[in-house]
Formats: structure tokens, sequence, C-alpha cells
């Protein structure tokens, strides 16, 4: 797969993400490195494998569907945003 | 010449199931009328190194609902993660099941008998909502994680009043399965329609248009009359359709362009590595099977026989009746009831009566019996009726009750033959009687109400007509 900057702008894009120029450059470079390293696995032969989605085997895990206490309150949640507003969290426009 | 074209209509139907929980925290899953915030967890604020947590009914809801949908139930299905980057999802991405979904390909049987096939369907969690101010947006999280489960139609629909009769459907199977509360003004169901012109006979389809978001039949119904009308005009005048998302404003009732930054995103969709696969057995889902309550096929089948299809398909947007409906076996008694349900859900002032619990079983019969034998009058059938829902009544029997009320109609002929005696000895009778011989048979009815007068009104007035006629002739 080819990586150039526009590939880097697409995705700064989709992730919300504002780089400068020498950080779009580097991530250019280390995206392009990962990618080289990553593609060694096309030499494989992989006809016919099932593809793995897991490493773990398990299946089927599940809970009871009960209300529990959680770790953190809804007020402690709410304290770690930035900013608040009638018990809502208040964010940039974004329509 | 002008070219006719073909709509072809794509749904996708969002439905929020009534689980308790949400679909991966064990945080409520009812926000109704709650402050915003306070169903939440550190899941559904996606905090750093919290692990989603299957919700197992979830799962049995997703099988409930696709054997509504007549549908191949998966028994290996999995998760994957959906990117894109909004404030009404924390974690970045959606849990969603892009590849291998429970629900496989199923069908929806429309009332006309039109089958709309579908596509699949899968579950996934809902994200937070939004309110958008000047200068300013608010997050609620209390939806985000709500288990959904999205219906997708095959573009099989080719009118707007097809796509509002599937969208009720799929409403009726999804509260008639018990998988949602099916409140539409709470957004518990969400239509997004995609509809595309093509000249007739053509055999490709043409650019489609999306709109989003819809919470209503009626407004699946008109954005599809609005895009038919837009889009054949474009079309006529030589012009493209452009493959856009729109936005619907019930208030004009236009749909009109909407940007929107995701529409154009890559959603990069990667296997969800926090969540082990599915893998459900044929008896887990047989057992699904059998208790799955009657749908509304199995009504229509047993009701439109005795009342018709216009009267089944009214009672059928209530499900308590229908079901009450068939623990009659009488075809009469149900056309009886069938008919008292309805005389109460059109008149508004009572509607809302339905809502409450219905009167038993015994009651019914026993009205139906009273009537059959005379000894309730249409309209007094009908009093008795209402007064089942009286708080103070309804766990009477329909003899008391109507007994309470004074509307027994006298049927016994004997005594109803002394009672017109009694009248006609009456001096204040007599000029009427020597009119009715004179040949002004009108004067009848004044002696029937004579009669009712005497029976403080529980004669059965065509009984007493009828007596009076032979005492007269």
């Amino acid at each position: 797969m080819e990586v150039n900057q526009a590939t880097i702008q697409h995705l700064a894009q989709l992730s919300n993400f504002a780089l400068t120029a020498d950080q779009s450059q580097r991530l250019e470079s280390d995206i392009r490195a990962i990618l080289d390293y990553i593609s060694q696995l096309d030499q494989l032969d992989t006809d016919g494998i099932e593809p793995t989605y897991q490493v773990f085997e398990m299946e089927n895990v599940w809970r009871p569907d009960v209300i529990t206490p959680q770790d953190a309150t809804p007020d402690e949640l709410l304290d770690l945003t930035v900013a608040t507003q009638d018990h809502q969290i208040k964010v940039p426009k974004v329509l | 010449m002008t070219t006719e074209y073909l709509p072809t209509i794509g749904i996708e139907c969002h439905v929020q199931l009534s689980t308790k929980t949400k679909l991966f925290s064990e945080v409520d899953n009812d926000a109704r009328q709650k402050e915003p915030n306070s169903c939440v967890s550190p899941v559904d604020y996606g905090l750093p190194g919290m692990l989603p947590r299957l919700n197992h009914t979830a799962i049995l809801y997703t099988i409930r609902a696709g054997l509504a949908l007549n549908a191949k139930i998966n028994l290996n299905s999995r998760f994957d993660r959906k990117h894109y980057y909004y404030p009404d999802l924390p974690k970045g991405y959606q849990i969603t099941q892009m590849y291998s979904p429970i629900i496989g390909a199923g069908s929806v049987e429309l009332p006309d008998g039109t089958i709309i096939p579908i596509e699949h369907a899968h579950l996934e969690e809902d994200a937070g909502k939004l309110s958008h101010y000047r200068d300013y947006s608010l997050v609620d999280l209390n939806r985000a994680g709500t288990p959904l489960i999205e219906i997708v139609s095959e573009p099989a629909i080719h009118s707007a009043a097809a796509a509002r009769d599937y969208a009720k459907e799929l409403w009726r199977l999804m509260t008639y399965a018990g998988v949602t509360y099916g409140d539409l003004y709470n957004g518990n169901m969400r239509f997004d329609v995609n509809i595309s012109l093509a000249p007739k006979g053509s055999k490709e389809l043409g650019t489609r248009a999306e709109v989003k978001n819809l919470n209503s039949f009626r407004s699946v119904e008109r954005v599809i009359e609005y895009e038919i009308k837009r889009q054949t005009r474009i079309l006529q005048q030589g012009g493209q359709v452009v493959q856009e998302t729109r936005g619907w404003n019930d208030a004009t009732g236009e749909t009109t362009d909407q940007r929107s930054k995701e529409s154009a995103a890559d959603y990069r969709y990667m296997p969800e590595p926090d969540l082990p696969p599915l893998r459900l057995t044929p008896e887990l889902v047989e057992a699904e099977r059998r208790q799955l309550s009657p749908l509304p096929a199995w009504y229509r089948e047993r009701l439109t026989p005795v009342i018709g299809s216009d009267l089944t398909e009214i009672l059928l947007d209530h499900q308590p009746l229908v079901a009450k409906l068939a623990e009659l076996d009488d075809p009469q008694a149900i056309k009886l009831v069938a008919n008292l349900f309805s005389s109460v859900l059109l008149a508004e002032e009572n509607a809302s009566l339905l809502n409450d619990e219905l009167p038993s079983k015994t009651q019914l019969a026993d009205l139906v019996t009273m009537r059959n034998q005379n000894e309730l009058s249409s309209t007094a059938a009908k009093e008795v009726f209402l007064k089942y829902f009286d708080p103070e009544m309804h766990y009477k029997d329909t003899r008391t009750i109507a007994k309470e009320l004074g509307v027994i109609q006298e049927n016994d002929t004997a005594a109803l033959e002394a009672l017109v005696d009694q009248v006609l000895a009456q001096p204040t009778t007599a000029q009427a009687q020597a009119d009715y011989h004179n040949g002004q048979t009108k004067v009848l009815g004044f002696l029937v109400g004579q009669v009712m007068k005497a029976s403080h009104g529980q004669a059965n007035p065509t009984a007493v007509q009828e007596i009076l006629r032979q005492k007269l002739a």
C-alpha cells in the first residue's frame, strides 16, 4: 500500500488530529516502515487457511442482564470531562 | 415523451432492545425520564482499559427478533469495530457486526401479502445523544451502549405506501416479539431510507439518495413521496441525482442536502479483539422459538376471515387487543368484542382506556351471551363494556355490572304482555289506541315509549313493539 502525505492527512482528518508539517512527515515514514514490516507476511501462502480473529480460543463470554453498581459514579465520570453544562458534556459545535 | 420511473427503496431500521442493562455494561438501559448522563459506566465513557461485557439477554432478544423476521439464525457470529470520530461515541469506534451478524437473510410479509426480503440484521451499540446549540453541542451518554439491532432490507420496496407498511410491520413484529418498547416518540425505532429511480424496465438501479434518522411511519412515507418527486424532476430535466445523505425537515416536508463529515469516512473495520466470538447452539435457538409470542400473521390468519381485513389491521396495532380476541373461540363473540374495541379506540376520549387492564375472558364471554340473548341492547353492551375499565367496577362480573347500570332488557314475554296490558288499560293511552285503529300507525312509537317508561327502560323495545302490534290488531 502506498503511503504519502495525502494518506496521512486523510487519516488525521478521520481521527480529528491537527498535525504539524513536521509530525505529518515523521508519521509518513513511521507508518510506511510499519506497513513494510507487516507486509513480509504477504510472502506466505494463506490460501484455504481460516483467518485468526482472536488468539485466546474463548467463545460465548457473556454476563447476566442485571443492573450492578459501577466502579465510578455518574458524577465522578462527568467530572472527568473538560466542560459541562446541565449535567451534559459540553463540546465544540459539531453540526 | 416522458419516461416513467420506478422507485426502488431500501430501508435500514434501528431497533433499541428493551434489555434491563446496556449491551456492554451493567447500567440501567431505560433512560426515559432520567437525568442526562445518569445511566453511565466507565465502559460507556470509553475510559482506557475498560472491557466490554456482553449482555446475554441481548443475544436472546436478537435471536427472537431474527425468528420474528423469519430469518436464518447464524450460529457463529462475532463483533467488529467501526471507527469514526464524533462526540457521541467516546471510544472512537462503535462495536457492531460487519462480517458475521447473528441474523441472516429473512423476510417480512406486508398486510397485502407483498414479501420484503431482509438482507441481514446485526447487533450493535447505540451512540449517545447530541443536542446542538448556536456555538456548542451537548452530549448525553445515557443512550450510549444501548443494544440495537439494525435490520437491513433488500432494495425491494417500490412505493411510499409499501415503505410505510413495511416500517409499521417491522414495528409490530418487534413489539409482538417483545424485544423493544417500540416507543417511536422516544426513538426506540429509527429508519434510514435510501431511494433511487430508474426508467421502468431498466435492469440497472439509479443513483440513490439516503435520508437518515426518521422516527415515524408517516415521515418514512412523506420522505419517499418527496424524493420521488424531486428525483423525477431532476431526471426529466436531463440532470443526474447526486449520491448523498439528505436531511428531512418534518415541518417543511422537504429533504435538503446534508453535508456530513463522516459520510465519506473510511470506517477502518477490524475484528473486535475484546469480545470472543459467539457460538450458539440449535437448542438455544429452538428454545427461543418456542417462547416466541404469536406474530401478526398468526392473528391475521384467524381474525381476517371473521372481522375483515380493515378492522383486523386497526386492531393489530394493539397487540393486547388481538391477544384478547384470540382467547375467544366463537366467531360471533370475536365480532362483537372486536367492534367494541374499535369503537373505544375510535372515540379518542376513551382510547387510552385500552392501555389499562383488559376485561377477562369470562366477562367478555358473559357479555356476548347476554347480548345474544337480547338481555343487552347494543348500546347497553357498550355501556357495560366501558365499565370494565372503571376501577370501581372492573372486578365485577358482567351481570352484576349490567344490573347496577339497570340496562338488562326484560325479554320474558309473559311479563312484557302484562306490562303492555297495564299500559293499554291507562286512560292516557286511549286516544292513541283509537288513532292506531284509524290507521295512524305512527302512534305505535308513542305506545312503545309508554311501555318502556313503565318498565323503567328495561323492556326490550323490539319485543314490546311486537306484542303491541298483536294486541292492537
